[in-house]
């Protein structure tokens, strides 16, 4: 197992942002859906190991993070897209990548063709040499997305990674999605159910900073039968699965 | 390895060869065509730092480009020259704020943009900090002394202020971190190092005694410890985003 929780807690004063988690992932596609203010992004964040957690115990890529060579080590194989993607504006999409390519500490001489091959994962090939001030959103995400996956993580810890993205853009991206599952532990937290129904292989439902539903993405759809709130069917399974824990 | 036919001309056409994959050739051109060149700081700061990471890092601190590097100079060669009295010029007194506020804006939540991805890195946060601090407090040095040195500055007014300037730095690089506000932090550096000026004058009627005076030494000394102790608790990696 890539990612082992058990009772997660974080709390901010007297807000429990994440209560009581408990996850075990191995490879594949991982979908964190929920509401504004679900604690997906905290989750995350404790994942990536940027947010210490406040109580209990967690695994992942089989070390324990509290030691800081395993930290280290963890972060060596992780990749990581924040919700607010912080930039240099006068960095090229190459300098910045390759700037967080290093900063993973990965082995100079591989670092060149590591982020070419990033940038055309993401197709920004053309954009390889503009500077980042010059970029739309969309491309800025796709920067991110390119930093994320530049030392080829074995744990991909995306936080709404769509946003931004036009629907061609995003087709791309979900198929980017199912092939670094097939190699590694990929978390996509996302307010947008389509897409996790097309590119996630579970999903996980966060209410109130608990996971109120866990399952696969027909399974969810399956929730909806009989609700009548929610445009698609898998939307219909999420408000359906949301009604039901917050009454 | 492929070899040319007895005609001299390589067994593909215009599709290429079979067992040649042309994305991976691509890539490479790719690679090699987008590939930055790091300046001669850089590299000699990997080659120092032992780490590429970090030396990239460190000449990305807000605090070390260009334009703020320029209006140290500028700050500087004025306090050089101009002068409170025969034989005062003005860099005593302005070296350990210049310096405060610099290392307050070298690092941290609000100052460097892709803070957070940075923490998730495998290079610690500690190591970034100290790094950079150590840059900006080294570079600052060197022009107040150089500027001190060109205005033909007393001995003691030279390298006065270069205890008080550690003091007054730590002091700002602690708030900046405890309170996470490169502004609070540089806010605080100034006004201390104020304080510390008029106090002395006030006690001895001597505005230089902040710096000349060498029972003045111990506290410095004192402060700029503490100071450092409240900087690796505030950075311990356990405490994170928060």
């Amino acid at each position: 197992m890539n990612v082992e929780l058990t009772g997660i807690q974080r709390s901010f004063g007297k807000n429990k942002a994440v209560d009581g988690v408990s996850l075990e992932l191995g490879e594949g596609v991982f979908g964190l859906l929920g509401p504004n203010g679900a604690g997906k992004t905290s989750l995350l964040r404790v994942l990536a190991t940027v947010l210490p957690p406040s109580a209990g115990e967690m695994r992942l890529l089989d070390l324990d993070p509290r030691g800081p060579a395993a930290r280290r080590a963890i972060r060596r194989r992780l990749g990581y897209l924040p919700q607010n993607l912080g930039y240099y504006p006068s960095f090229t999409v190459v300098e910045f990548i390759e700037y967080f390519a290093l900063l993973k500490e990965m082995p100079p001489a591989a670092v060149q063709k590591a982020v070419a091959v990033a940038v055309e994962r993401v197709d920004l090939g053309a954009k390889a040499k503009a500077k980042l001030r010059t970029l739309s959103g969309g491309m800025l995400r796709r920067v991110g997305i390119a930093q994320a996956i530049v030392n080829n993580p074995d744990l991909l810890l995306l936080d709404e990674p769509t946003a931004g993205l036009d629907p061609e853009q995003r087709v791309q991206f979900r198929a980017l999605l199912r092939s670094l599952g097939e190699t590694a532990t990929v978390v996509v937290s996302t307010h947008l159910v389509e897409d996790v129904g097309a590119a996630c292989s579970e999903v996980a439902l966060m209410s109130a900073g608990t996971i109120v539903f866990r399952g696969t993405p027909a399974e969810l759809t399956a929730r909806g039968a009989g609700h009548d709130v929610g445009d698609a069917p898998m939307e219909r399974g999420y408000t359906a699965v949301l009604s039901a824990a917050r009454s | 390895m492929i070899s040319p036919n007895d005609q001299g001309r390589f067994p593909f056409g215009d599709a290429g060869p079979a067992d040649v994959d042309l994305s991976r050739v691509w890539t490479a051109v790719t690679a090699e065509v987008w590939r930055r060149q790091p300046g001669w700081i850089e590299r000699t700061a990997a080659r120092l730092l032992r780490s590429p990471g970090l030396a990239r890092a460190l000449v990305t601190t807000p605090s070390l480009l260009l334009p703020w590097l320029i209006s140290t100079v500028v700050a500087f060669g004025v306090g050089a020259l101009v002068s409170l009295g025969p034989g005062q010029p003005l860099v005593w007194l302005i070296a350990p704020a210049i310096a405060a506020v610099g290392i307050a804006f070298a690092y941290g939540q609000g100052i460097d943009p892709a803070w957070e991805l940075s923490l998730s890195g495998a290079v610690p946060e500690r190591m970034v900090l100290l790094t950079r601090v150590a840059a900006v407090f080294g570079l600052n040095a060197v022009l107040g002394l150089l500027a001190s040195v060109a205005s033909g500055a007393a001995a003691a007014l030279t390298f006065g202020w270069l205890l008080p300037m550690t003091a007054v730095c730590g002091l700002a690089l602690a708030t900046a971190v405890a309170a996470r506000s490169a502004a609070v932090g540089a806010g605080a550096g100034v006004a201390a190092w104020v304080i510390a000026v008029l106090a002395s004058d006030t006690a001895s009627g001597r505005l230089t005694a902040s710096v000349t005076s060498a029972g003045a030494y111990l506290p410095y000394l004192a402060v700029a410890a503490c100071c450092a102790a409240i900087v690796i608790y505030a950075v311990r990696p356990e405490r994170g985003l928060q």
